[in-house]
């Protein structure tokens, strides 16, 4: 006969926002190496790229299982310290951006498309812009931890918002070099191809979004904090 | 045939006492391991003799309680009386062993008192039974839960804001250390004094006794704090985590205490009804021996099947750290002190499942299971109903039998 407990079974082992750290986790893993494998591909270097793009795929994969695990169990009955519908939310925006990192990584594995000269360094800049803006917002979200273990302390939750204001003025910075970006591949449209030009406007379009969705992630994650 | 039955009281009062032993060793243990403030070994050595020491030093001398409170033993004969209280012993503990093991909190007193009304009811009729006990039994059920969560509520906001919403919590931490540990341990000496055998046999009033509390609790305060205060943060060791040191070492405080209250109250559920038929069927024995058996019992439940117990919770516990843990141990002790001050039969398992509600509402916890919170609730409320019934049952074959 195996041995059950009362009382403990009230607050489980298991929770929750455990589960939403380790997702980040895949998600830092994930944006860290694509971002590396988008440098080098940005200078011509392709021949490992496939690897990046394998790789990519298994861990938005891993991210997958956990996300569905976290609301497998998550019946109605769970009382949590934060609105459990933000939180699902939240946990949704972080897939997303693996989502879109899988997309892009996809995307430049099927069709080697040269970036121009005149554009490597706006790109570059603009990847490490993106991936400021990631790392802000796993910040942020990383800091629940505290502010569930201080019973959402003012200093922890002013942190916190801190934190959220930054990841706001960082996507907005690289929604400029985006513009930049986008603009300086109009004025080039006689010098390129039109699939080039397709795919390079797809690109920048795409690395954009995965700073979008970590923006859609710190809001959630304010509603989630609100008093 | 007296005999026999005599000797089956003895069996069925030592499978109780088992049963309470493994049951409620984890209230009182199971956060102290989890947050690996002792060990296991350290645990289950320290549960049995303190649930020993609890028993045979300060328990209650409830014989008369169980016998005289529930139902008018007079309007039976001694030969039913005898065979009734073997059927409510039994009944209890196999409802005991079910919740147990379905994980279901339930307390030991109201399975005894469900046990004794049900033959009382059969054997007397309606007028046998005291229903102003069984009143009380259901009052509590609302009450101690309620009266759980709005304390430990209260208890972790005030250490949330006092401690962990200023600039420096550690230092803070240390501060206020005399004053929790203070606290604690008026809390303890308090119902030590009014609860136990030690009150009765002092016979102060009630005022003294504050008085006392205060003065030690006091004193022990100011000891804890000279001994906190070299506490150094480690400097790799993040704030948080030395704030919940420092709770930690209270919270073995109380597992301790709460560990020793509860051979002292709850040893009687399984000695008070073997004193009764051991009177009736053999001879009066004296209750020290009776209190002494009960404790080995305890003991016994803690080593056999508490190991397992306090094992599995220890691993499941974690989302409980000592702030926590010690608002919820606080708020149950404090609860159960008031409450059986005023009277009323309450359970520990009950204030605690309250007090953990409580810490949720307070956002202090990652997830509680409402789910499971209304498994227990149905259990509570189904301990009377099921308890008479089974008790109904053994007595009429008893009946038969002798």
């Amino acid at each position: 006969m195996s041995y059950r407990v009362p009382v403990s079974a009230i607050y489980r082992k298991k929770s929750p926002l455990e589960g939403l750290q380790q997702h980040m986790g895949k998600v830092k893993e994930c944006i860290s190496l694509l971002r590396d494998g988008f440098i080098k591909y940005v200078d011509g270097e392709y021949e490992h790229f496939h690897e990046v793009s394998e790789q990519v795929s298994k861990l938005e994969h891993e991210a997958d299982l956990i996300k569905g695990n976290i609301r497998a169990h998550l019946p109605r009955q769970i009382l949590m310290p934060v609105d459990k519908r933000y939180f699902l939310w939240e946990l949704r925006e972080q897939d997303a951006i693996l989502d879109h990192a899988e997309n892009l990584a996809q995307l430049l594995d099927l069709r080697h498309t040269p970036i121009p000269d005149e554009l490597k360094e706006d790109f570059k800049k603009h990847m490490d812009m993106v991936m400021e803006t990631i790392e802000e917002m796993e910040k942020a979200v990383e800091n629940m931890k505290d502010l569930v273990k201080t019973g959402f302390a003012e200093r922890e939750r002013k942190e916190t918002k801190r934190m959220i204001h930054s990841v706001h003025k960082k996507e907005w910075e690289a929604d400029q070099v985006r513009y930049v970006i986008t603009k300086k591949i109009y004025e080039m449209e006689d010098a390129l191809t039109p699939m080039n030009e397709y795919h390079l406007l797809k690109i920048v379009d795409w690395v954009d979004d995965m700073a979008d969705h970590a923006e859609n992630v710190v809001d959630w994650l304010r509603a989630m904090i609100a008093k | 045939m007296l005999l026999i039955i005599a000797i089956i009281a003895g069996i069925a009062g030592l499978y109780m006492a088992w049963n309470i032993g493994a049951n409620d060793v984890a209230n009182s243990m199971s956060t102290a391991v989890g947050a690996k403030a002792i060990t296991l070994r350290q645990a289950l050595v320290i549960a049995s003799i303190l649930n020993f020491l609890g028993a045979v030093l300060v328990g209650k001398h409830v014989t008369d309680t169980i016998k005289n409170k529930i139902i008018d033993v007079s309007l039976m004969s001694q030969h039913d009386v005898t065979l009734g209280f073997l059927a409510a012993l039994l009944s209890a503990s196999l409802f005991v062993t079910f919740s147990t093991w379905r994980e279901l909190p339930v307390s030991t007193t109201h399975a005894i008192v469900g046990g004794v009304a049900g033959f009382g009811l059969i054997g007397g009729g309606m007028e046998m039974v005291h229903w102003d006990t069984l009143v009380q039994v259901v009052a509590s059920w609302v009450l101690s839960p309620f009266a759980g969560a709005a304390l430990a509520f209260f208890m972790f906001k005030v250490i949330q804001k006092l401690i962990f919403d200023v600039a420096d919590p550690v230092a803070r931490a240390k501060q206020l250390s005399p004053l929790f540990i203070g606290l604690t341990i008026f809390i303890i000496l308090l119902s030590i004094f009014t609860k136990t055998r030690v009150g009765t046999e002092l016979n102060y009033t009630m005022g003294e006794y504050i008085l006392i509390s205060l003065v030690m609790s006091a004193a022990a305060g100011l000891a804890g704090y000279l001994f906190f205060i070299k506490t150094r943060a480690h400097a790799k060791k993040k704030k948080y985590d030395v704030v919940e040191g420092l709770f930690r070492r209270l919270q073995v405080m109380t597992s301790c205490y709460v560990a020793f209250s509860h051979g002292a109250n709850d040893v009687a559920n399984a000695v008070g009804p073997v004193a009764v038929i051991l009177a009736f069927s053999w001879q009066e024995v004296d209750t020290v021996y009776l209190l002494a058996f009960g404790g080995i019992g305890l003991a016994l439940g803690i080593t056999t099947w508490g190991y397992k117990v306090i094992r599995t919770v220890g691993g499941r516990i974690t989302a409980l750290t000592n702030t926590r843990g010690f608002s919820v141990d606080f708020a149950a002790a404090t609860v159960v002190l008031v409450a059986s001050k005023m009277g009323m039969p309450v359970s520990t398992s009950h204030a605690v499942v309250g007090a953990v509600i409580g810490v949720g509402l307070a956002r202090g916890l990652d997830a509680v299971d409402l789910g499971v919170i209304k498994k227990i609730v149905y259990s509570w409320l189904l301990t009377l109903p099921a308890t008479a019934f089974v008790s109904i049952l053994i007595y009429r074959g008893l009946i038969i039998l002798f």
